[in-house]
């Protein structure tokens, strides 16, 4: 995997490599996080996404490889950088017979937090909006809101690294996309997000995303570049009144912008692989004018991610 | 190094309030104690068991006086349930449990005497406490003592009675004997020498024998007496004996039992991972862990001896900060103790379970209830490895023995809890680190 490293990469791992006896949970994994960005780590349940986190944590020690979080490896860690991360875990781990607020001033301690601390706990509260909810026990709180905790006990220490795994498991998909909403505030506050989830559709959010399958890294590249590296390009949705012959599709698959065979949808609609979408419709237009085709629509289509991963693991699979 | 003090008072706030949220567990752990020990004191009354003994002899007649004269003077430990004549129905109503001693008093005992044989008394019981048939064998003893010393006293009377006439003759004799001395001529000096012996030895004898018959005949069969008093010069109730004791088999057991369920919970709920990647060390860990639960226990502690004193008025005849020093390094050192279940334990329930099986090993092995010095020598090693055994000790010796602690016990209890923060922080190290 080639990466675009820079200086302002605050994640860098190299081979990165973790065993557990025979079973290898991660393997050669290399990658980059820029400063100030939202990753997301995407892949099934299983697939090595926590024991990466783990390594970048410095809670696992790795097998083999380098890397290098905040510009230091993670087992040479000071109490100061130590300090400078934030980690929510997946399960809920604070105190059920404390309150919410009782948590928050509890992880705040354990970080360090100066003692003069009311105001920003109470910021955090308002920010996962559970000010109304700070005298309720831990216990008494929906999981829902058990992670909205759990996200402000993270932040407590205003951390400039957050590695969140699987921050929207099992939550319903309004509040997912809350929480998708406080990312994106925490992202324009200055702070870099790490983020598991195995949401494909959650990809969107990110800004640049990592694709883990059987502990490998398949591909890192924006959403938008994950589409692409999926298809081969973009993908550009024709329907015209008639329907394309089988000789007008040939004609359309040997255009030199257009990559791989024509997918048709029905009688009506094909699918075809371009360079660039907004460079390729024009010209697509033009060539269906000239073959006396009537076309009712076409435009550039997203495909879901739920597809693009898919699409993602089968080519890997016919790699292997 | 301000941070070193916010850090250790998350635990200290975080154990405090989890504890405090559960005031009727407060309750139980103040009343509790108290209660049981109250209860204590009124299930055993300061006095001994008394037994239901029925006596067996083939002619109940002939000591019936004597039968009489015994139960009445033993009332507090006998109660006669008769006179059988029939040894065996007496051995079946022991065996129904329908009486607790039988003693078979022997034919013709007075005769076996005369013929310069002991007459032996026969003691049955149905006992299989060890303590009670100890009880039983001293009570036998008593009883056998009691009628040596009535037959004595008896034989006493007699031959005090029987001397007298033997006085008389005396003073015949050494009227004689002057009289002889006067007849005798004063030129025979060695005959008035020996007559003048022989009236001084009558009269030294009659003496003698006026003095036998001046002392009483108790006095004569009992000459000495005893007296025992302890230092404090207070004689203690069962309750106020076993206070000391309770009071340090609990405050062991409630500082190893919460400790033992702290880390382990934390390890079982997976925040240990995030301890593991926060700046927080294992010793800052440790330490907010020990005070909380320090100050809560101490408080605990404050309580329950408050309640001692005032209610069941048990006295601590030491100095108090004596008492407060002991209660301390008592908590310190079952406080690692628990600490150190907690981080070998997986679950919960093996934490309860080394627990519960440490409060039985104190109950049996800290002098709880059997005097160490009964212990075997390679045991004892067993005994002073445990928190309780020191604290029994030291509280004992303060409450009411009205000493100080004694200091090779405090330093032997010291050393023991600084050994277990030592190795829990080195557990807990390489928990938070591997």
């Amino acid at each position: 995997m080639k990466n675009d490293k820079t200086a302002e990469n605050v994640v860098e791992t190299q081979e990165l490599t973790k065993s557990f006896g025979a079973d290898v949970a991660v393997q050669s994994l290399s990658m980059y996080v820029p400063r100030g960005k939202i990753f997301g780590f995407i892949g099934p349940s299983g697939c090595g996404k926590t024991t990466t986190v783990r390594l970048l944590t410095g809670f696992y020690k790795p097998t083999s490889g380098t890397l290098s979080v905040l510009g230091k490896d993670p087992a040479a860690f000071s109490k100061s950088d130590q300090g400078k991360i934030g980690y929510l875990i997946q399960q809920f781990v604070l105190y059920p017979d404390l309150t919410v607020w009782e948590n928050l001033n509890f992880a705040a301690s354990f970080y360090g937090v100066s003692p003069f601390r009311r105001r920003r706990l109470n910021k955090l509260l308002d920010f996962v909006e559970l000010s109304g909810d700070r005298n309720k026990l831990a216990r008494d709180l929906s999981g829902g809101m058990k992670r909205r905790l759990s996200l402000a006990a993270t932040m407590v220490h205003n951390p400039e690294l957050l590695f969140l795994d699987e921050p929207t498991a099992g939550i319903d998909p309004i509040l997912r996309r809350k929480f998708w909403e406080y990312f994106k505030e925490l992202q324009a506050d200055g702070h870099t997000l790490f983020i598991t989830t195995q949401y494909v559709g959650e990809a969107a959010y990110c800004d640049l995303v990592g694709v883990m399958y059987e502990g490998r890294l398949l591909m890192i590249a924006t959403p938008e570049g994950l589409r692409k590296k999926a298809y081969g390009g973009d993908v550009v949705g024709i329907k015209t009144t008639e329907g394309m012959s089988f000789e007008q599709r040939n004609q359309v698959e040997a255009l030199p912008f257009v990559h791989g065979k024509v997918k048709v949808i029905d009688a009506q609609e094909n699918d075809v692989i371009v360079d660039e979408a907004s460079a390729a419709i024009p010209t697509l237009m033009e060539w269906c004018q000239a073959q006396n085709l009537n076309v009712e629509t076409i435009e550039e289509k997203s495909p879901p991610f739920d597809d693009v991963f898919v699409k993602i693991i089968e080519t890997e699979a016919e790699h292997d | 190094m301000i941070r070193f003090f916010i850090r250790i008072s998350s635990f200290l706030g975080k154990e405090m309030t989890e504890i405090f949220r559960q005031p009727l567990l407060i309750l139980t752990l103040v009343l509790g104690p108290f209660l049981i020990m109250s209860l204590f004191g009124l299930a055993y009354p300061d006095q001994n068991r008394a037994l239901r003994t029925t006596f067996v002899a083939t002619n109940p007649d002939a000591f019936q006086n004597e039968l009489v004269l015994f139960t009445e003077a033993y009332s507090s430990t006998i109660v006669d349930q008769g006179v059988e004549t029939d040894k065996d129905l007496a051995l079946s109503k022991l065996a129904l449990n329908e009486t607790d001693l039988v003693i078979v008093i022997p034919d013709a005992p007075f005769e076996t005497i005369q013929n310069n044989q002991q007459a032996e008394l026969e003691v049955y019981h149905n006992e299989v406490d060890p303590f009670q048939t100890g009880y039983i064998q001293t009570i036998a003893s008593i009883y056998v003592n009691e009628v040596n010393r009535r037959i004595l006293q008896t034989v006493t009377e007699q031959g005090q009675a029987d001397s007298g006439s033997l006085q008389s003759g005396l003073e015949t004799a050494i009227a004689k004997t002057q009289e002889l001395r006067q007849a005798v001529s004063p030129e025979d000096a060695n005959a008035t020498t020996q007559a003048a012996e022989l009236e001084k030895d009558l009269t030294d004898l009659h003496e003698n024998l006026s003095t036998f018959r001046s002392l009483a005949s108790g006095v004569l069969v009992n000459p000495f007496s005893v007296k025992t008093s302890g230092l404090s010069g207070i004689q203690f109730t069962v309750t106020g004996f076993f206070a000391p004791s309770v009071i340090v088999l609990l405050l062991q057991h409630l500082s190893i039992t919460f400790a033992a369920l702290s880390i382990v919970r934390e390890s079982r709920s997976g925040i240990m991972e995030l301890f593991r990647v926060a700046p927080i060390t294992a010793f800052e860990t440790l330490v907010g862990k020990y005070l909380s639960y320090l100050f809560f226990e101490i408080v605990l502690a404050g309580i329950i001896t408050g309640l001692a004193i005032w209610l069941l008025r048990i006295p601590i005849l030491g100095p108090l900060q004596d008492y407060a020093l002991a209660v301390i390094i008592l908590l310190f050192t079952s406080l690692g103790v628990g600490f150190l279940i907690s981080l070998i334990s997986q679950t919960d329930t093996q934490a309860v379970q080394y627990s519960m099986l440490l409060l039985l090993a104190s109950i049996f092995f800290s002098g709880f209830f059997l005097d160490l010095r009964l212990m075997r020598e390679p045991i004892t090693a067993l005994a002073w490895s445990l928190p309780a055994t020191y604290g029994i000790r030291m509280l004992q010796d303060v409450m009411l023995r009205g000493s100080s602690v004694p200091p090779t016990i405090f330093q032997g209890i010291a050393l023991i809890g600084i050994v277990l923060f030592v190795v829990d922080w080195f557990l807990l190290k390489r928990k938070m680190e591997s």
